[in-house]
């Protein structure tokens, strides 16, 4: 927090903020634990995981031969934590980076082109929020969409008027555009400038927003597949498990609380690590 | 400002324009065949062509969509293909249920975030600032049903204070304040965040202004100097965000409605996308939409009237 200049008094006392600093570590250290178990889980789980094939006895407690029981479908509980987190994490990175990868050109684009372009091409991505997003996959669902393809493309459609407006914005800062106008004086081409050189100016934010929208793809991609309308039934994922699982939640509340609590820890964590992130930025 | 609000309101007319020829691209235009999908794998040829003349699936794409364009006009939705009611009649039913959620969600979620964010936004970098906010980022990074499930799993099972769901209620018949408190707790939790954070950043940079410190000099009880100076500063720039934040709420219930068995929309919704009921989803696809503008529609008015220069137009 900067003053402008004036000698405001400190807003909190300096043994307050020092205690405020021990609580953001303790809360990055939080942030990192909550997401390194769930992220593990995902890219190390399915190297070491039992099987997970159907149609052992269902609902099995504990034991030597089910370290931590079956579900309904008499599937091993540990192997389908340790597989379930791969789709996840997969397509929330697919979807994002597909997202990012033609949000970005668009984004420079318009802010390159003046205002006619811009007010056109926000003005059809801004319609495109009034569909809310689990909406949008749902329709897909109910209209037969929903291989893996469509659900990345849906999830990435999405995003873009967000990822859209970021780039544009951050394109159009005063700082980038004073320190590009030498550049156009001396006579290099429009795309260089307003594409190249404006990109990788842009670059750094477009990445901090990226992470900020890791748990809201998350939780749209889960939310899906709970619903029924993401993923096959036959993959192995922590939300379609949580969904398969749902009637067994009196009986053995562990089997859809333990993949439910990784998803929660995702989020949870990632969102921790961000808000770190974006102080520091700040 | 009233030619302002005009060219707004033509903007929302074109935004649902917009969407109705999303919703109807989205359901009928994408590839693939929706009479073999809605009927599944075992329906004969038969059975999937009359099906398509049903709903009208044979005809040429531009005459299908002028004439549900047209129904769209007599606030004529079609017909469920699972109970061949028509589509507004259900809508009516189910819509006080969520408008009932979404009304008790904003009752709880407003003082509180503007509490929230008050209290955090007067200790800047204090650990009650911090744990505010990482608590409020947290719970609204959790996808609701997993959280929705913890809960239940608390409250319902382990405790017993709560019911776990409301199946079997019609309407408002039936529902208790109990079965509302998980909904709403959840609802609440998901979006109190923003609103917090909003209301936080706005009293920070009010409650260090060149004016309130001036006030305080001046020896204004601090009572005074935050309800009746730092308080309005940081409320008026979330006006923006609380529409963003009904929306949500409204858009929220799917999956909240679902968990609970509240017969509202958002479960009105997943059960024809389960059902694969094309012309309820396309109705509910509707009116989702029609929601999200009208309500960017009134919060952009407001807060042109409250801060003329808020809005560029």
């Amino acid at each position: 927090m900067t003053a402008l200049g004036t000698q405001a008094p400190p807003v909190v006392p300096r043994r307050a903020r020092r205690r405020g600093t021990v609580t953001r570590r303790t809360l990055r250290a939080l942030g990192i634990v909550l997401l390194a178990i769930p992220l593990l889980a995902a890219v190390v789980g399915p190297f070491l995981a039992p099987s997970t094939a159907a149609g052992g006895i269902p609902l099995q407690g504990p034991g030597s031969e089910h370290l931590l029981g079956t579900d309904v479908l008499g599937r091993d509980l540990l192997g389908l934590l340790l597989r379930g987190g791969t789709t996840v994490v997969t397509l929330t990175a697919a979807a994002l980076l597909l997202a990012y990868l033609v949000a970005m050109p668009i984004g420079l684009v318009v802010a390159a082109r003046g205002r006619i372009v811009e007010t056109i091409t926000i003005g059809l991505l801004d319609v495109l929020l009034a569909l809310p997003s689990l909406l949008v996959l749902m329709v897909l669902a109910a209209t037969g969409r929903r291989s893996v393809v469509w659900l990345v493309l849906a999830v990435a459609f999405v995003q873009l008027p967000h990822v859209v407006r970021l780039v544009r914005g951050a394109a159009a800062a005063p700082a980038c555009v004073a320190a590009l106008e030498t550049m156009t004086m001396t006579g290099e081409p429009w795309w260089r400038v307003r594409i190249v050189e404006t990109g990788r100016r842009v670059l750094p934010p477009t990445i901090v927003d990226a992470t900020t929208r890791v748990s809201g793809v998350v939780g749209l991609l889960s939310s899906a597949n709970f619903l029924g309308a993401g993923l096959d039934p036959l993959v192995v994922d922590w939300a379609v498990v949580v969904d398969q699982n749902m009637t067994a939640l009196f009986l053995r509340p562990s089997v859809v609380l333990l993949p439910a609590g990784l998803l929660v820890a995702l989020c949870a964590g990632t969102n921790l690590l961000v808000d770190d992130l974006l102080e520091r930025r700040s | 400002m009233t030619t302002r609000a005009g060219v707004r309101i033509g903007i929302a007319l074109l935004q649902l324009v917009a969407v109705s020829v999303g919703v109807f691209v989205l359901t009928t235009f994408l590839p693939g065949d929706t009479a073999e999908v809605v009927l599944g794998p075992l329906a004969t040829v038969d059975q999937i062509d009359t099906l398509r003349a049903q709903l009208g699936l044979d005809r040429p794409v531009r005459e299908r969509f002028l004439d549900w364009a047209g129904g769209l006009l007599h606030g004529d939705l079609g017909t469920s293909l699972a109970t061949g009611r028509p589509v507004v009649d259900d809508m009516g039913d189910r819509l006080s249920v969520t408008v009932l959620l979404a009304v008790l969600a904003v009752v709880v979620l407003v003082p509180l975030a503007v509490a929230l964010g008050c209290y955090g936004g007067r200790r800047p970098g204090s650990p009650a600032d911090r744990i505010i906010t990482a608590t409020s980022t947290v719970a609204q990074a959790v996808p609701d049903f997993a959280l929705g499930l913890l809960l239940v799993a608390l409250f319902a099972l382990q405790l017993g204070w709560l019911p776990a769901t409301a199946a079997g209620t019609v309407g408002l018949t039936g529902l208790t304040v109990a079965m509302l408190v998980l909904p709403v707790a959840i609802l609440v939790s998901n979006q109190l965040s923003r609103l917090a954070r909003q209301v936080r950043i706005g009293v920070v940079e009010t409650d260090t202004a060149e004016h309130v410190v001036h006030l305080r000099r001046l020896g204004l009880a601090e009572r005074t100097v935050v309800l009746r100076h730092v308080l309005p500063g940081g409320v008026v720039p979330s006006v923006q965000q609380f529409a963003r934040t009904v929306d949500g709420l409204l858009g929220g219930v799917i999956v909240v409605e679902a968990l609970f068995a509240l017969p509202g929309i958002g479960s009105g919704f997943v059960q024809a996308v389960q059902t694969r009921d094309l012309p309820v989803v396309q109705g509910y696809a509707l009116l989702f939409a029609l929601t999200t503008v009208v309500v960017n529609l009134v919060a952009d008015l407001v807060s042109a009237k409250l801060v003329p220069q808020a809005v560029r137009l």
